[in-house]
């Protein structure tokens, strides 16, 4: 017994001990990617710099807290998450910091960053419109505002509110409307459901090939996974969609997920050379197209994938509002009764 | 009496080992309960308003439904397992523990894909019979599905607690009611139901704690319950003050639950123990009775893991089987990880359980308490728990060096240490139950024997104790072994740098609707979990063996 409770003690200080002594070059990457390409992306950073990336990866929600609670004392130097409101929830809890350089000013377009530089967006997706080829007119869609009308009555696919996603998707149009627009929006978004939430994006777009509605919300790297899957039913179901990106005076709902340099990184040089390796041309394709998404680079061009779905008009706010939103998104959701 | 008295004293040595183990175990979850006595959080006006009776009916409806359904099936199966002899009887007398093999999130993935309309059956039927039907026909994701997977794969708690039970204790009453000329389904209602009553209870509250707590399968299905209401607030919207407060009440449930049935057993004493402990006879089944009792059986094991497994293996051969390098990889992690804590914990509760074995019933009852805390709470709020007492150390050891000098480097969250910490937190409970089972059978008459001759406490632990516990380790091991290679959100949120486990990778892949890839992770996490229950199982078998010959 005593025997086992000295190795404990022993278990314990090799561990600890452990993560203080590798104090070489390296850089702490807090991440909710898990793609394998990421590995390669990132052994090509420590190829060129000698800087060795830790990764810890986790849910975005759940490292954020993580950071906060560790506070001063985080190991963290960089986080990457999914989706812009979260990435401000980050901002205005305090645990990232504000930097700028030319390469980054240079990389990443204004309207995809913090106002303050507190993050940068990577990588670029539209919320988008998903219909079925055989039963929908394209000309008959006409953006966000346009799915409230009775022409599409129980019709519409969406999944619940708790995701971030739609949160966002929401937040964009209180920015643009208002408040009240939003909840009226909304309402009507939740009078024309086809059935009540469920699933996330994927089991929308494959609801509407099951023709349990018309028409579905989803990110459009769901759609390049389905026509990528290794199950040929998943390939035949997106290949019975057609994309409609909202277009008119405010375009397509875009978000991205991004990176931010933590407010008490102990490698914040190291943090920000990564950050700006990752938003160069030579990362940005494969960071992309990993995941089916938009380069943010504008000297990069979109997988081949995603240019044949054709150009599409963006919503010109600041990504900044999205988290600004949030707040009131979530509250609207819950008095309209969106699941 | 008084020699008595200081035969049962324990050392102060123990005393002292048990107190710092209980005090460890307490820090985590009072850090997270404080928050209860605060000011409520700003959100909960809002959450009382507009979700609070969604969340409470949707979990007290999973609670209720899927405890109830486990406590019926696996009292049932063990009941068919215990009293009866047919052909295959000895392979489902674990095989049906086998369910347990297999996380629900990853049941529900695999239930969910296989009824989807991209799924096998409905491709099958649209492709080979142009057969298309509505899709509410097949309509996995909603609360009859959650209820269906829970049970599915929790009800083994309830079957092997009860099938123990009822191969111990009841033969005598049961020789005599089926002298008296009962018929089986008099004595399974009248007697076998009421006896087992305590052992069924037992397991059900452990299925009804899992499926309070459990993220995974509400999450995939959009079912907001409790759960996903701490995880909203808290993560969502970063107040901890209601996400406790939720915790908290998703406790009082359970609570009121157990409550609940203690006043409805009233007085009534059910329990029912004796001396003469003997295996039940069992009766052998023939004709259509024996056939009805297989046809249950294996289509209850059928569905709870032969499919499953089935389907996965299907999935993991579309994807090419891919990575079965980087697979073991993750399963290196899982097996140390899972070994090395399930060690630790349970040399914890070997403390633990001696000296509550040498203390009075009250001090030993609320040692019980204490340890099965943790597996009452949510897994997400342990984790910032153990997060918050982890960075308190760290702050101390700072202190200690730059205060004085003293050069120890320490540095305790975001290590191992951390995340095995927290483990032991969560499974305390069960490792403490298994050791104390496992002295409940050795009784106290070899320890007072040793004692009187003068004996210290360590040196009869040692010598007498140890040695006879080996079987209720060896299982109390194999259990919380299985416990952590399933577990999902200590590791998420705990594990240090470049760290992936069996579970954490194939939750990362299915959450990414990369099921296939999940596919080979799940079936080397399934293989583990399987393995470990035969040893279990079997080394219990052959000592029963034993016993019976």
């Amino acid at each position: 017994m005593r025997k086992l409770i000295v190795l404990t003690v022993l278990i314990g200080l090799v561990f600890s001990l452990g993560t203080s002594v590798l104090a070489a070059e390296e850089v702490n990457l807090y991440t909710n990617r898990h793609y394998d390409t990421d590995e390669e992306i990132l052994d090509r950073f420590t190829e060129e710099t000698g800087i060795e990336v830790n990764v810890l990866k986790g849910d975005s929600d759940q490292l954020i807290e993580r950071i906060a609670r560790e506070g001063e004392n985080t190991p963290a130097d960089l986080l990457i998450t999914a989706d812009a409101g979260r990435l401000h929830r980050a901002k205005t809890r305090g645990i990232l910091q504000s930097v700028k350089t030319e390469t980054l000013t240079q990389n990443v377009p204004v309207n995809l960053k913090d106002q303050d530089n507190y993050w940068y967006g990577l990588t670029m997706r539209g919320r988008v419109i998903v219909y079925a080829k055989d039963r929908v007119d394209p000309s008959d869609l006409a953006g966000y505002a346009d799915l409230t009308s009775d022409q599409w009555q129980d019709e519409i696919l969406v999944r619940s509110s708790a995701n971030i996603y739609n949160q966002s998707l929401l937040a964009s149009l209180v920015s643009i409307y208002g408040e009240k627009w939003a909840e009226e929006w909304a309402a009507g978004i939740v009078d024309n459901m086809a059935r009540k939430p469920q699933g996330n994006d994927r089991a929308q777009a494959t609801a509407v090939a099951a023709g349990e509605g018309d028409l579905a919300i989803i990110n459009t790297y769901y759609l390049g996974k389905m026509i990528n899957s290794d199950n040929p039913a998943e390939v035949e179901v997106a290949k019975s969609l057609g994309i409609h990106f909202p277009e008119g005076k405010y375009g397509t709902h875009v978000n991205v997920s991004g990176a931010g340099v933590t407010k008490y990184a102990p490698n914040k040089k190291n943090a920000v050379k990564l950050l700006e390796y990752l938003s160069s041309a030579s990362a940005q394709k494969y960071f992309a197209s990993a995941n089916y998404e938009y380069p943010v680079n504008p000297d990069v061009e979109a997988s081949e994938l995603l240019q044949s779905w054709g150009d599409f008009k963006a919503q010109g706010i600041n990504l900044t509002e999205l988290g600004v939103h949030n707040e009131a998104a979530v509250k609207i959701f819950n008095r309209v009764g969106w699941q | 009496m008084q020699l008595l008295k200081k035969i049962k004293q324990g050392s102060p040595g123990w005393f002292l080992l048990t107190a710092g183990i209980i005090l460890l175990l307490l820090i985590p979850n009072l850090n997270i309960i404080i928050n209860l006595f605060g000011k409520a959080g700003e959100n909960w006006e809002h959450v009382r308003d507009y979700l609070l009776i969604n969340y409470f009916q949707n979990s007290l409806i999973l609670v209720l439904a899927s405890g109830l359904l486990a406590a019926f099936l696996g009292a049932g199966l063990a009941w068919i397992i215990a009293a009866y002899d047919f052909p295959g009887r000895n392979f489902l007398s674990w095989g049906l523990i086998l369910p347990l093999a297999i996380p629900p999130y990853i049941g529900a993935y695999v239930y969910q894909g296989m009824f989807s309309y991209t799924g096998p059956l409905q491709t099958f039927l649209r492709n080979d019979f142009q057969l298309q039907l509505s899709q509410q026909y097949f309509d996995f994701m909603n609360i009859r599905g959650a209820i269906f997977i829970y049970t599915i794969f929790l009800f083994p708690y309830v079957f092997l607690m009860t099938k123990a039970f009822l191969s111990r204790q009841s033969a005598s009453l049961l020789e005599s009611s089926r002298l008296l000329g009962k018929n089986d389904s008099t004595i399974f209602f009248k007697i076998i139901l009421p006896l087992s009553r305590g052992a069924v209870v037992a397991g059900s509250s452990l299925v009804m704690m899992e499926v309070l707590n459990d993220y995974g399968v509400v999450k995939y299905f959009g079912i907001s319950t409790f759960t996903t209401a701490i995880f909203k607030t808290w993560f969502g919207m970063g107040d901890l003050a209601t996400a406790v407060r939720l915790a908290v009440m998703a406790m009082l449930v359970i609570f009121v639950l157990l409550f609940l049935e203690k006043l409805l057993r009233g007085g009534r004493k059910y329990s029912y123990s004796t001396s003469n402990i003997r295996p039940l006879s069992r009766r052998k089944l023939k004709g259509s009775k024996k056939v009805l009792a297989q046809f249950f059986c294996y289509g209850v094991f059928f569905f709870g893991f032969l499919l499953p497994t089935i389907q996965l293996l299907y999935w993991s051969f579309l994807s090419r089987g891919g990575e079965l390098l980087g697979t073991l990889n993750f399963a290196l992690t899982s097996f140390l990880t899972g070994g090395g804590a399930a060690v630790l914990i349970l040399t914890g509760a070997v403390i633990v359980a001696t000296t509550a074995r040498m203390s009075s019933s009250f001090i030993s009852n609320l040692l019980a308490r204490i340890t099965i805390l943790g597996y009452s709470i949510p897994g997400a709020v342990i984790a910032v728990g153990v997060l918050l007492f982890m960075l308190q150390l760290d702050q101390i050891f700072l202190f200690l060096q730059t205060g004085f000098g003293i050069e120890i480097n320490l540095v305790l969250s975001s290590t191992l240490v951390m995340l095995i910490f927290a483990y032991a937190v969560r499974f305390m409970g069960i490792a403490f139950n298994s050791v104390n089972s496992g002295y409940q059978k050795i009784g106290e008459s070899y320890f007072e024997a040793s004692r009187t001759l003068g004996k210290g406490v360590t040196e009869t632990f040692f010598k007498i104790d140890l040695p006879m516990l080996k079987p209720a380790l060896m299982s109390g091991f194999l259990l919380i072994f299985i416990e952590i290679m399933k577990e999902l959100p200590l590791t998420m949120i705990l594990r240090p740098f470049n760290f992936d486990t069996l579970a954490t990778k194939a939750f990362e892949y299915a959450s990414d609707e990369m099921i296939y890839r999940a596919a080979d992770l799940s079936l080397v996490l399934i293989f583990f979990s399987t393995a470990a229950i035969y040893l279990i199982t079997h080394h219990r078998r052959r000592k029963n063996n034993a016993v019976e010959n």
